[in-house]
């Protein structure tokens, strides 16, 4: 990829001049999920700095504790006494009926998560928490605890536009993150290196700036991490590791928060999470190390300020060149959400109507296939997963079938409908103002509506053609209209953003 | 870091893949990651099936898998010393030698083994070993030394090789398909992370309208995106998995297997693969992971099951394969990105370590132990020295199964084993 600006040049805030509708259409496809036409009107006439003040305001709505992770937690806590006094066979019995508990407070959480990040004035920031938990990763399948993994998201949300070195602080105390990577683990007598490991390689750094000696050294620090039965965090000052510990060349009586900070000390801190963001909102083609130093110079003066990193970063001349702009792969979580916004429609609230895609489309959220966190980009691209997006096009133009629903299920459709909130499928109101255009308008005011970048001429053509064979009978006409609109949701342009 | 390629051993550009597909060298994954091959050229040029061709399954143990206590050296003292909780007792090994045992959970492939059908090339790694699982896993997939950055794989640059001056085909058939079964069970999402699962797509209005679909698809994904484009990849990558979806999904559907293969994900991986073989597909090589490996902390039960899923895997797939008298066809070998610190840590389980036993199966495989075991008269912590470098299990492959020059691919000379018969 050719860059059009210097490093130097890279970074400046991009001119007032240079903000219109198609940088706010950028703006929002990139920061958040997708552009619908009334926001990118709003964030035009706002301006970008207000733009971007409002998607990272200093005060985020948070996700609040879904009722069954509440639920989930004093289960756990019920159940403590009761296991002791189990027999081998309860035991089974207790610890399977728990699993199950624990399994469908996630489902739930997942199916929640998205109907939050799917309102627009949670769209960029809940992009924001995700991109955090995909660089300080924990993964439901090792945790097992749907209440650790919702508190670990909270941490990460309460953190996300604070200081880095207090998120990492805050990271390594997450309890999920502590039975993630084994920090319980971790023993004076006898260290495990996996969250040392992890911290320098995945989270902090990157590798080549650190030695093994580094990671054997700053495990030893780490040590002393507990949980209580409850699941909540506390150090335990008789585990601790209090001898003298060299990390990064430095030598004293290390805790781990003290290893964070030297970490912090280097300037490689100041690169690497400016590097995981180009990958995760820019590119597939990482930022050659000039540009990531001009960005990670200013920030790691800025104190590392989180704030100041997205402002910098979704403000500057580089995220709004040319070379970025509808050319990026949708990751399936904004594959779905964006079909959800660009349509209106309302999210199912049933995990096997959202979970299911979500892992046919290879994003199981809250659990990352590993440690280094999804890959993205062109990896979430294969013959199946485009086979799993055009499958939930096709799902979201089909009425829910009612008698194929559980009892349960058809409790949750029907508070749905109490709330309002039970437009899961594309009627025909909203595609008949279309229907009433002709074929060419049709085919321009849906592909302006829904894709990134102008399609090609055969395309435009041959729906064009499709269109026009319905005419004049109203309803062929209509039905035509529908079917070129999933076609156009199943093209590849529309994976672009 | 690792690159972002999650298997750079395979090939990167879609022309690159279209030559080497042209003739008869395809390459078929089934993983969470679909490795770049698939991602960058799922459409496959095909030539006249060439039924005779030879076959390589490639197997991952993602995570390092803990090599000690898959072959267990059980009369050595230093195993005992070592591995003082999470040791397998003497009587529990499946023994195969006077000094060394299968973990209790390989029972199939104990049978394998004694049929000559198993081979064990013991303590293989690398110089500079290095405990990353990203970073080893990608020397092993780029076949590189320890410090060096290769941004290509080994079957990769073998398909370059074997491809040189050829012309390529151009025809769309299914060689690399990314198969996912759809599990339509939501109780069966914990823990299932690799879905072997074919996406068959369900036509919201019956079968006119899909057509309907496929038909103004094709016309976009037959316009050109700019080369290297992301558009342009999408074009490709759809039009191959227009072309492959009706095709595969007909292998499969049509597939009996004869052997009974157990209800896991990996298993019906392989389940697909024999399907695909019996079904004429000139694929060359497969590629199916099992993840899991990465046993910090009481790893007894979860090295166990992982073990068993491997063992009963392979053995049905062996046995399928035998029944359709493929076998002859098919030589499946395992990976992993490293085996484990020879010394228990204090949470009952291991820490990344550097060499491992590997596998290999095959009816002409030749059976039996390879190499040489680890010298464990080690301290605590201490990492064994690999005695059988990894490149040489991949030049015998390339020399002796594959029949291509080895030298060119692994940019060196390395010794071949007699895995073959």
């Amino acid at each position: 990829m050719t860059l059009s600006l210097s490093p130097q040049d890279a970074w400046q805030p991009l001119p007032a001049g240079e903000w219109n509708a198609d940088a706010a259409r950028h703006l929002l496809r990139r920061a958040g999920w997708t552009a619908q036409p009334a926001e990118v009107q709003r964030a035009t006439q706002e301006g970008l700095a207000a733009t971007l003040a409002r998607l990272f305001p200093p005060q985020p709505p948070l996700l609040p504790e879904p009722a069954m992770i509440q639920r989930n937690e004093v289960e756990r806590m019920d159940l403590g006494p009761r296991y002791m006094q189990a027999s081998p066979e309860e035991k089974r019995v207790l610890g399977r009926q728990e699993r199950e508990r624990s399994q469908a407070a996630y489902l739930d959480m997942s199916v929640r998560w998205l109907q939050f990040a799917a309102q627009p004035d949670n769209s960029a920031f809940q992009k924001w928490v995700l991109f955090l938990s995909d660089v300080y990763v924990v993964g439901f399948e090792k945790v097992h605890r749907a209440p650790l993994i919702y508190r670990h998201f909270d941490l990460l949300a309460r953190n996300a536009l604070g200081s880095a070195p207090a998120l990492g602080k805050a990271v390594s105390h997450s309890p999920a993150m502590v039975l993630y990577l084994d920090l319980a683990e971790n023993k004076r007598e006898a260290p495990n290196e996996n969250f040392a490991r992890e911290l320098f390689e995945l989270f902090l750094l990157g590798e080549g700036n650190y030695t093994e000696k580094d990671i054997k050294e700053a495990a030893r620090a780490f040590t002393g991490y507990r949980l209580r039965p409850g699941g909540e965090f506390v150090f335990a000052p008789r585990q601790h590791d209090m001898g003298v510990k060299t990390v990064f060349g430095q030598t004293g009586y290390f805790t781990g928060d003290d290893v964070i900070d030297l970490a912090y000390g280097l300037p490689a801190a100041g690169i690497w999470l400016p590097r995981k963001m180009t990958r995760f909102y820019l590119s597939d083609t990482p930022l050659p190390g000039a540009y990531l130093a001009a960005l990670g110079g200013p920030w790691r003066a800025s104190g590392y300020d989180l704030g100041w990193l997205t402002r910098s970063f979704f403000g500057s001349r580089l995220f709004f060149a040319p070379e970025f702009r509808g050319n990026f792969i949708k990751s399936p979580v904004q594959f779905y959400l964006a079909l959800l916004q660009d349509l209106d429609l309302d999210g199912v609230p049933l995990p096997r109507y959202v979970v299911n895609p979500m892992r046919q489309m290879g994003q199981v959220l809250f659990d990352p296939p590993n440690v280094r966190g999804w890959v993205g980009g062109r990896n979430w691209i294969n013959s199946g997963s485009l086979a799993a997006r055009r499958t939930l096009v096709e799902s979201v133009f089909r009425p829910i079938n009612p008698e194929s629903l559980t009892a349960d299920e058809l409790v949750e459709i029907r508070a749905a409908g109490a709330a309002g909130r039970d437009h899961f499928t594309v009627t025909d109101a909203t595609l008949e103002p279309i229907a009433g255009l002709d074929p060419a308008a049709a085919v321009q005011s849906l592909t302006s509506d829904f894709l990134p970048i102008p399609p090609g001429p055969a395309f435009q053509d041959s729906l064009q053609g499709f269109i026009a064979a319905g005419h004049p009978n109203p309803q062929e006409n209509l039905r035509r209209v529908r079917r070129a609109l999933i076609t156009i949701l199943e093209s590849p342009d529309y994976q672009l953003c | 870091m690792a690159s972002n390629n999650p298997t750079p051993f395979l090939p990167t550009t879609r022309r690159e893949f279209l030559s080497l597909t042209g003739r008869g060298i395809g390459l078929l994954a089934f993983s969470r990651f679909a490795p770049s091959f698939l991602v960058k050229a799922a459409s496959a040029a095909v030539p006249s099936p060439e039924k005779d061709r030879t076959i390589l399954v490639l197997v991952q143990l993602a995570g390092g898998n803990d090599g000690l206590n898959t072959v267990v050296p059980f009369s050595d003292g230093n195993y005992r010393r070592l591995r003082p909780t999470i040791g397998i007792p003497d009587d529990h090994v499946l023994r195969i030698s006077d000094t060394l045992g299968l973990h209790p959970s390989c029972t199939a492939m104990q049978g394998l083994f004694h049929d000559g059908k198993l081979g064990i090339v013991q303590n293989v790694g690398y110089p500079n070993p290095n405990h990353s699982h990203f970073r080893s896993t990608e020397i092993w997939e780029t076949a590189s030394a320890s410090g060096d950055f290769l941004s290509t794989g080994w079957i990769g640059r073998y398909m370059d090789n074997a491809c040189a001056g050829r012309p390529g085909a151009d025809s769309h058939d299914p060689l690399a398909v990314h198969i996912n079964t759809l599990n339509g069970e939501p109780e069966t999402f914990i823990g299932q992370r690799e879905h072997p699962t074919f996406g068959l797509l369900a036509g919201g209005g019956g079968r006119r309208e899909s057509e309907e679909t496929r038909k103004l698809l094709e016309t976009i994904a037959s316009e050109t995106g700019a080369p290297n484009s992301e558009e342009g990849f999408l074009q490709h990558t759809l039009m191959d998995a227009l072309v492959t979806e009706g095709k595969v999904q007909n292998i499969l559907g049509a597939y009996r297997p004869a052997a009974a293969y157990p209800a896991n994900p990996f298993a019906a991986s392989l389940k697909n693969i024999a399907a695909l073989i019996a079904g004429g597909m000139p694929t060359r090589v497969y590629f199916v992971s099992l993840n899991g490996f990465d046993t910090h902390v009481n790893q007894a039960d979860t090295h166990a099951n992982r073990l068993k899923t491997l063992s009963e895997g392979l053995a049905a797939f062996q046995h399928d394969l035998e029944a359709h008298k493929l076998d002859g066809q098919v030589m499946t070998m395992t990976f992993s990105e490293f085996g484990r610190r020879p010394s228990e840590n204090e949470s009952k389980g291991t820490d990344h370590g550097t060499a491992a036993p590997l596998f290999v199966m095959g009816s002409r495989v030749k059976g039996g132990l390879h190499g040489t075991p680890p010298a464990l008269n080690l301290p605590k912590n201490q990492d064994v020295t690999y005695s059988t470098d990894f490149r040489s299990v991949y030049a015998t492959m390339l020399e002796n199964w594959l029949e291509s020059p080895s030298e060119p691919v692994l940019n060196g000379k390395f010794a071949t084993l007699p895995l073959v018969v």
